[in-house]
């Protein structure tokens, strides 16, 4: 077993310092607020100085609440739109399209595209506050209606648009990549016998990346369920209508000072990304 | 059913490399044709142009009495096996075949019919339902030779048939491709690099070099008279001798020369080569090497000094500065 010949005592030091950090900064956070999570803890009065425990109060109240009820259907409405249907299918577009280009411009495009998706979330977002204002907005003095205040008067909207532009780069990578195994003498077979750009994709393509397409769509789906960008557009509003569930949660911590409660929606959000990631892992078992 | 007609085709790619140069060829109806040459001589870019896969920079390349040259390859009704087969890995055999048909919105009972109907034709009857992965390489070769031929093209294009099979499994889908072939009187251009596989499968044989045909014939044309040097060097198993003489270059193959009373040439035995049924015999004359073919059990000893010779017929002349065959 101790095939690099350390032996124990030496293997554990070595893996020691890295152990105490993944402790501190992630098993114990994660701990911590499971822990809070049953309690009433608080971050002023008296329950911050003597939380209750309270069991499963917290997640009961959070599934009748029609504040978290209306951020789980709006935190579906944003992985489905912007992730599941509009990154996956502009990234693959995209991908498959730049591969008939020139060299040169498929640079360009891919170099434009990735930068969207390097750029640091606050300065995007500030790119994008700049872009969908009221009165002196690009996008409103593009369109000739300067008193559309977007993100005010379409939130959602604007945040799956906004989400769709962040992060069809990694889409579009990975499809970059997985449309260089399919073998070119099927694609040219299937150009000899007269098949058209859909049937290409669907009796081709589609069977030789499936794995990928399943890949790709849990990452992008997680990423954008657990996404805290929304909060630098919106922040949640006007009057929750933006308001998924990494925002909810901050707002209830830390505006709301209720620790405790929101460490129990933080528990369900979690719940709902391993329900995500099983249905994924079942689909591609299913497929092996 | 059509031949092909290749008029001044230049094949040019984005990095200004003239893998087809102004090429002219006819393919007649139900021929069995050959593309041969070394690796880059153009055959391969040459066969894609045909079907449409590589856009032709100059000239016309036309099907029966189409001019497909600028008609997509979908439009040209060409068929074509490629080197790996190409056979789509999460379908069955069945559905593999069909599949020409499946695209064009032929009726299922039809494909299904069609698929069988082809795969009994090509010994797949029983196979119908495996996929890809779970045939053999020739069973798989058959397997796209089925789908060619159930897209019912009017030319066949093969590129390296024989090439993914190992030896004693390719000179069986040799025969069986030639008598398919024989069968369906289907116009069929394949390319390849082996100069005997063309020899034996082909009604007619077009051997390139840099883009262009340097001969054009049938393979006994090819083989008993090699139109210059450079064909003379490619065909044949056994090189033949090319030796400098006065102003000419000799041509005589290794299998016309025998030991003779008064010869071409004569030198000592150096080496002896087994070959089954014959010896490949090298004969040190000086600066040239001379090799000949003994049958077998008649070999000469090592160092004896032997003189051969040749049919007046069989020796050929090629001009010193060209290559080219003296008539």
């Amino acid at each position: 077993m101790d095939s690099s010949g350390l032996g124990v005592r030496r293997a554990v030091a070595f893996v020691a310092p890295a152990l105490v950090l993944i402790g501190i900064f992630l098993v114990f956070p994660a701990l911590w607020t499971l822990y809070i999570g049953i309690t009433n803890y608080q971050l002023t009065g008296p329950a911050a100085a003597n939380p209750q425990v309270v069991g499963l109060d917290n997640v009961l109240e959070a599934v009748r609440d029609p504040l978290f009820t209306n951020s789980v259907w709006l935190t579906a409405l944003f992985v489905l739109f912007s992730a599941v249907i509009g990154q996956n299918v502009l990234g693959f577009a995209l991908a498959w399209l730049l591969r008939s280009v020139s060299p040169w411009l498929r640079r360009t495009i891919e170099g434009l595209v990735l930068l969207s998706w390097i750029l640091p979330s606050t300065v995007v977002a500030f790119l994008w506050f700049a872009v969908l204002s009221r009165d002196t907005g690009t996008l409103g003095l593009l369109l000739g209606s300067p008193e559309t205040s977007w993100l005010v008067q379409y939130p959602m909207t604007s945040l799956i648009i906004f989400n769709i532009w962040r992060g069809t780069a990694f889409s579009m990578l990975l499809y970059t990549s997985a449309l260089a195994a399919v073998p070119p003498s099927q694609l040219e077979t299937a150009r000899l016998v007269g098949a058209s750009g859909w049937q290409t994709v669907r009796d081709v393509v589609f069977p030789h990346i499936r794995g990928h397409v399943l890949t790709n769509t849990l990452l992008i789906s997680l990423w954008t369920a657990n996404d805290f960008t929304p909060f630098l557009l919106t922040s949640g509003g006007p009057n929750h209508q933006s308001e998924v569930l990494p925002v909810l949660i901050y707002r209830q911590a830390l505006e709301g000072g209720q620790l405790g409660y929101a460490s129990a929606m933080s528990l369900l959000l979690l719940v709902g990304n391993l329900v995500i990631a099983l249905i994924y892992l079942r689909l591609l078992r299913r497929r092996a | 059913m059509a031949g092909i007609t290749i008029a001044a085709l230049s094949t040019v790619y984005p990095n200004g490399v003239r893998a087809v140069d102004s090429l002219d060829l006819e393919v007649a109806d139900g021929e069995l044709f050959a593309l041969l040459g070394p690796s880059g001589c153009g055959k391969t870019t040459l066969l894609r142009t045909i079907a449409g896969l590589e856009g032709a920079s100059e000239g016309v390349v036309s099907i029966g009495s189409r001019d497909v040259t600028r008609l997509q390859p979908g439009e040209r009704r060409v068929a074509m096996v490629f080197q790996d087969y190409a056979l789509f890995p999460h379908m069955t055999v069945a559905e593999n075949i069909a599949y020409p048909l499946r695209v064009r919105g032929v009726a299922k009972s039809v494909q299904q019919e069609t698929a069988v109907r082809t795969a009994e034709g090509l010994s797949l009857g029983a196979l119908l339902d495996r996929r890809p992965g779970q045939l053999s390489g020739g069973q798989q070769q058959r397997a796209a030779l089925a789908r060619a031929v159930a897209a019912s093209a009017e030319v066949l294009l093969l590129d390296e048939p024989l090439s993914n099979l190992d030896a004693r499994l390719r000179l069986e889908a040799r025969t069986f491709l030639k008598k398919l072939q024989r069968e369906l009187e289907l116009t069929t251009v394949f390319v390849t690099h082996d100069q005997a596989e063309a020899l034996a499968l082909a009604d007619r044989i077009a051997v390139m070099d840099a883009g262009r045909i340097r001969q054009l014939g049938t393979p006994r044309e090819v083989f008993q008279r090699p139109a210059d040097t450079f064909v003379a060097n490619f065909i044949g198993s056994t090189p033949m001798n090319l030796v400098p003489r006065d102003d000419v270059v000799l041509g005589v193959r290794p299998e016309y020369l025998a030991p003779a009373a008064e010869g071409l040439f004569t030198g000592s035995v150096s080496i002896v080569e087994n070959l089954g049924v014959t010896s490949l015999v090298t004969l040190d004359c000086g600066e040239d090497q001379i090799g000949y073919i003994v049958p077998e059990d008649s070999e000469p000893s090592i160092g004896a000094v032997v003189t051969v010779g040749a049919p007046a017929a069989r020796v050929l002349r090629y001009d010193k500065e060209t290559g080219l065959l003296v008539r």
